[in-house]
């Protein structure tokens, strides 16, 4: 060992050094040469100040009474008992929003089914709109509920959300309030008021209706848009600008994706009452009323649902404006499988939309000419359903896996990226279309003089854009991503177009058309009412998904890349867990909703009278429920 | 795609035709030939999971085909009636009712019998060479330089082929065990590895690789690759302990002579 | 009664049903993300393999890049050999330039037939801080180089913590009550001093420093380096090492006190 030499030093393991030599300052050591006992304060001193500030941190019960009082007052998350915070506010405003959409669309078409009745003066429509009226005060009062529910559990369990919130959009909530006043006079004042205004003044109420509702959503949007896409705030998380807040990359796209998703939803619930209705109708006029109330309310629902996906893109399209990774992690990261369930759902819905009227030919006399397509539109709808549905990466054992030599096949590759599934959706669309178009002429003979060329006009059109679609389609494959990505907007123009030229042609062509037969409304078979349902349920599922996707994507936060969750429910759960939760709620609001048309049916019921055993059942009792379902 | 077994299934459909089946027949028939198509049809099979999601959707819209019309409705319904109550069905009828709850079982027993899979891990077979190697204290360019004796190939054809013949026995004494007599990659060692040895006359290997990729593909072997191709999982020995650099780059052009190949080109830069 | 009974039946069948669809998908839980350890005494080559990590987790890069993927119609840059691509991507950069550059201002230089929209990665919602960005960088070097960054390397950017979104600490910290061990590597000790060899490195191995000095002479030898020199070792270099680390302003007492005790078991076997 070399000879060291021991310069004498301040040295706390030094139990001589007091005396040996003076403290020296030195500018290379500014810290932490001390004198032996003194070097002993500052680390003390740290010492304490450390344990404190964990202390403060860690354990506020051990601080102070008062910090301690003040932190119990304003934790950051509370408990919820049993299924926890996350899994009571989804439920909650799960529901909430499926009883608002419900209670928004009703109003939209009831008012154009009533337009329609004043305009063709058919006193049916007007019963029919009054009909479907009946069903919204109840729920109106469970979405006002619901929705207060909300707002509590948000302010008891997650308050620093809640505070949060409040801080940027403080100024909305009293036009919220105040809406909701209007919303409630409008609504109650066209319910009760059905038939005691002039047809004019009862209209004007429901668009007053109309407005204010959209106007409601609109508020309450910007809300939860701000929470994926947080917008006019500073880098901490500041109020900048109330407008930008409000208007921020996300908002219109969802409003508009809100009110056309909506209608299609209002109107498969308005159908499943027609249904629910039919299946109990015990005369051959109550099936025929309730035949063609679900008819109605599942026409309006499949016409919302066509341009539903295009409104999908514009949404997917400014979540990738506003931030890449939020879009991939929707699309192609943690939520690609949800797609894939999505695409089972949809592809149900538009098999269970074609299938509902497919079975509607049965009852059409002079529909027997084109059931001959169905088989074929049946192979189109089912091969888009096919190709939509396939994943792009898939699930594969180990041995599945070294056949194909990676994890992708070399053919279903192809068909699980978007150039293909983009062209299915669009055929699917197309091919439904078609299905629709052959339902309206079931009964009816163009007697128009060029109506062969009209027809082969049609076809042409049909042909074109199918051809056109596929070809766009494949061409993606050959092209970069920029270029793709954009074709899936000539793609969507090419359908829209299509679709609005060939039903411009049918107007005019089967205007005064020669009728071939009549349509036997009530000649229905229960499948189709079963059919019905299950577009409705499958709805109410998509909507819960979708919802859920919405709120997930942001994953680890509350307000995207602004505001962390910090509580035990940060992480993002399984998509069986998430499913089985959907599942659950909407359970729970098919379960609300039969109270809903237990109770609209009560106001049609007879009054009691003691002893009424041998009370003639009227046949007028159209929504008379226990008359139907009473025993025999 | 398996174009024998895609004739058999048009032969099968069409011969059915002439059969004239109900329509409950016809669907099951189209069922299962959907199945056979997307088990045995497609080249590699489609995976279980996938398979199964497709016969659901097929499943689904087939149960649509047969409901959708009165007349069909009831020529599915009568066929079970008349299965379920016909004295001449009674002989199938006891062989379903008993062997159905057997085939459950005997789906169950698979199930639970099933060895567990390891998990599938990826792995990039050709992953990015890096841009230099040092070999033997020598730095290589695995981006700019090129096989040395290349250019002989042109400018001095009887050199080059001396070049390759040291090459064939370079080959002969060290790659044969694995790569093969005829570079298949069907050596005596090759069935004891996974992954197996490349095969070099399939052109998705050096054919479309260039001469700088094999040079550190052989000088560097398993252990010399990249996080992404897992080493380790390849028997491929590190070589630049036994061969010369001369010796690598002469097997590489005895490799290409041998399988008629020609290197991929250097892509140029702007 | 009878088709209510029925159509909830049916409700039940069909909710059933979409719960099983959606149980039969790969099901996965994703975690918010954790922080990579790391320490200031990573070589380069330890700091990719921990870039690695964060590349496919933390900084969620795997998302839209691959890494050696040969498909056509990429739509994100492949990462594949990006060593090599990125000394000559934009002229006066070099490669670490470019890659420290893509990271923290990922929208200026766009690879021809890619689009813009890459977020800050430093900034929320990935958030990775500085020295998670520094193993990426150390991560992307290894795909087609050599990896050179450590820690200590100046890559040209700081990222300001923001006050509100809690910015998620970056693992071993400086100053925050570091054990023996980690003051020592946290410092960079270790890669001047062998702590588990007798072989010296640049400067005297501490393999036995506890059997041959005191605890009050190891704290001078580390207070106070250049008071007492082991022969055959220049002066300064320590001093000025441990003044440019900060080491003198960061360490607490407590950690000093660890540092020394811990150099004082270092006996030897």
């Amino acid at each position: 060992m070399p000879e060291t030499r021991l310069r004498k030093l301040f040295n706390p393991w030094k139990s001589s050094s007091v005396n040996e030599r003076p403290w020296e300052p030195t500018e290379l050591r500014p810290r932490n040469r001390h004198p032996f006992r003194l070097c002993y304060l500052p680390i003390c001193a740290a010492i304490l100040l450390a344990v404190a500030i964990v202390g403060i941190l860690a354990l506020p019960a051990g601080a102070s009474p008062q910090e301690a009082l003040q932190d119990a007052a304003n934790p950051d998350y509370r408990p919820f008992p049993i299924v926890g915070s996350r899994v009571a506010m989804w439920v909650v405003a799960q529901l909430h929003l499926m009883f608002a959409a419900f209670v928004l669309a009703v109003p939209m078409f009831a008012l154009i089914i009533e337009i329609i009745g004043y305009v063709t003066k058919d006193k049916r429509y007007d019963d029919l709109a009054y009909e479907f009226t009946k069903l919204l005060s109840v729920s109106f009062s469970f979405t006002a509920t619901l929705g207060a529910m909300l707002t509590f559990m948000l302010f008891i369990l997650y308050p620093r959300v809640a505070t949060y919130m409040v801080s940027i959009f403080s100024w909305t909530f009293f036009p919220y309030v105040f809406l909701f006043f209007l919303e409630a006079l409008f609504l109650y004042s066209y319910y009760y008021g059905w038939g005691k205004f002039s047809p004019k003044v009862h209209l004007a109420l429901g668009v007053c209706l109309n407005i204010v509702g959209t106007a409601i959503m609109f508020i309450a949007d910007a809300w939860l848009t701000f929470m994926n896409t947080p917008n006019g705030i500073s880098e901490t998380g500041a109020l900048v600008s109330l407008p930008d807040a409000i208007n921020n990359f996300i908002w219109m796209p969802i409003n508009i994706h809100r009110l056309i998703a909506n209608m299609a939803f209002g109107g498969s619930i308005a159908a499943a009452y027609g249904a629910y209705k039919f299946l109990g109708a015990k005369t051959e006029e109550e099936k025929a009323h309730y035949d063609w109330m679900g008819y109605i309310g599942n026409f309006i629902a499949i016409s919302a649902l066509l341009p539903l996906p295009f409104a999908g893109y514009y949404l997917g399209k400014e979540i990738y404006a506003y931030s890449q990774s939020l879009g991939i992690t929707l699309m192609g990261g943690t939520f690609s499988w949800l797609f894939i369930i999505q695409a089972i759902l949809i592809g149900n819905l538009f098999l269970a939309a074609n299938y509902y009227l497919w079975v509607s030919m049965e009852r059409i006399e002079g529909a027997e000419r084109f059931r001959r397509f169905i088989k074929y539109l049946l192979a189109s709808v089912t091969i888009t359903f096919i190709v939509w549905a396939t994943p792009h990466s898939l699930v594969a054992t180990v041995e599945e896996a070294r056949q194909m030599g990676g994890a992708h096949h070399p053919m279903l590759g192809v068909l699980g990226v978007m150039s293909a599934k983009n062209t299915a959706v669009n055929v699917m669309i197309l091919t439904t279309y078609i299905s629709f178009l052959l339902y309206r002429r079931g009964n009816k003979e163009a007697i128009v003089p060029w109506a062969k060329t009209g027809n082969r006009v049609q076809f042409a059109i049909f042909a074109v854009t199918i051809l056109f679609v596929i070809f766009l389609g494949v061409y993606g494959y050959f092209v970069e991503a920029r270029v793709r990505i954009a074709l899936s907007v000539p793609q969507v123009l090419a359908v829209l177009t299509a679709m609005i030229s060939v039903t411009a042609i049918d107007i005019f062509m089967f205007k005064n058309a020669k009728k071939t037969g009549e349509i036997k409304w009530g000649q229905m078979p229960d499948r189709a009412q079963y059919a019905l349902f299950f577009i409705a349920l499958t709805f109410a599922w998509t909507m819960g998904l979708m919802g859920y996707v919405r709120a997930g994507m942001r994953q680890h936060w509350h307000v995207f890349g602004v505001l962390q969750d910090t509580s035990p429910d940060a992480f993002t759960p399984t998509l069986g867990f998430a499913s089985n939760v959907i599942s659950v709620t909407v359970l729970i609001f098919f379960l609300f909703i039969s109270i809903v048309f237990w109770l609209s049916g009560l106001s049609g019921k007879k009054p009691w009278e003691p002893k009424a055993v041998d009370a003639v059942r009227s046949a007028e009792s159209v929504g008379t429920e226990r008359a139907v379902e009473a025993p025999e | 795609m398996n174009i024998v077994v895609l004739l058999a299934i048009a032969a099968g459909l069409i011969a059915l035709r002439f059969l004239k089946p109900n329509s409950l027949a016809w669907s099951s028939a189209t069922w299962v030939a959907v199945y056979v198509f997307l088990r045995y049809g497609v080249v590699p099979p489609v995976p279980a999971s996938v398979l199964t999601m497709f016969m659901f959707i097929i499943t689904l819209s087939l149960a649509v085909y047969l409901t959708t019309t009165e007349d069909r409705l009831k020529e599915v319904s009568n066929a079970f009636v008349s299965f379920f109550t016909d004295k001449k069905y009674t002989i199938p009828l006891v062989v379903a009712l008993i062997g159905l709850p057997f085939i459950v079982a005997f789906r169950v027993y698979q199930n639970l019998t099933q060895l567990p899979d390891p998990p599938v891990v990826g792995r990039t077979i050709h992953p990015p060479p890096p841009a230099t190697i040092t070999f033997k204290g020598r730095q290589v360019d695995l981006v700019d330089e090129d096989n040395p004796y290349r250019e002989l190939e042109t400018s001095d054809p009887t050199a080059f082929a001396e070049h390759v013949s040291n090459g064939r026995l370079v080959y002969y004494q060290n790659c044969v065990k694995c790569h093969g007599d005829n570079m298949v990659g069907d050596g005596l060692f090759a069935r004891g590895f996974n992954p197996i040895p490349a095969n070099f006359q399939d052109p998705t290997t050096i054919a479309m690789l260039q001469e700088s990729y094999l040079f550190w593909r052989i000088a560097k072997g398993a252990p010399g690759l990249p996080v992404e191709s897992t080493p380790w999982s390849s028997a491929m020995p590190a070589w630049e302990t036994f061969l010369s650099e001369e010796d690598i780059w002469d097997v590489i052009l005895f490799m290409y002579d041998f399988t008629d190949q020609r290197p991929r080109a250097k892509e140029v830069h702007e | 009664m009878k088709s209510s009974l029925k159509i909830f039946g049916f409700v039940i069948v069909v909710l059933a049903f979409y719960s099983y669809v959606g149980n039969t998908v790969p099901q996965k839980i994703t975690y918010p993300p954790e922080s990579a350890d790391l320490s200031a005494d990573m070589t380069p080559d330890e700091l990719a393999i921990a870039g690695a990590d964060i590349v496919a987790g933390k900084g969620t890069c795997l998302g839209c890049h691959t890494v050696g993927s040969r498909d056509s119609g990429l739509r994100f840059p492949d990462l594949g050999g990006i060593a090599t691509k990125a000394s000559t991507r934009i002229a006066g950069m070099s490669a670490l330039e470019y890659l420290a550059h893509s990271l923290y201002e990922p929208n200026e230089f766009i690879v021809d037939g890619f689009l813009a929209g890459m977020p800050a990665i430093n900034r929320p919602p990935i958030g990775l801080t500085d020295d998670e960005i520094k193993a990426v960088i150390a991560y992307l070097q290894s795909l087609g180089g050599t990896p050179s960054v450590t820690l200590a390397t100046d890559v040209g950017y700081v990222t300001e913590v923001s006050a509100i979104a809690p910015a998620p600490s970056g693992g071993a910290t400086l100053g925050a009550g570091l054990d023996g061990p980690g003051v020592f590597t946290t410092y960079l000790c270790n890669t001047c001093h062998s702590i588990d060899s007798p072989d010296p490195l640049v400067g005297p191995s501490l393999f036995d420093v506890g059997s041959r000095l005191s605890k009050a002479e190891i704290y001078e030898a580390v207070m106070e380096p250049d008071a007492t020199l082991a022969e055959g070792f220049p002066g300064g270099v320590m001093l000025t090492t441990l003044n440019a680390l900060g080491f003198y302003q960061k360490v607490s007492p407590e950690e000093l006190r660890a540092l020394v005790n811990y150099l004082a078991d270092q006996q030897g076997n």
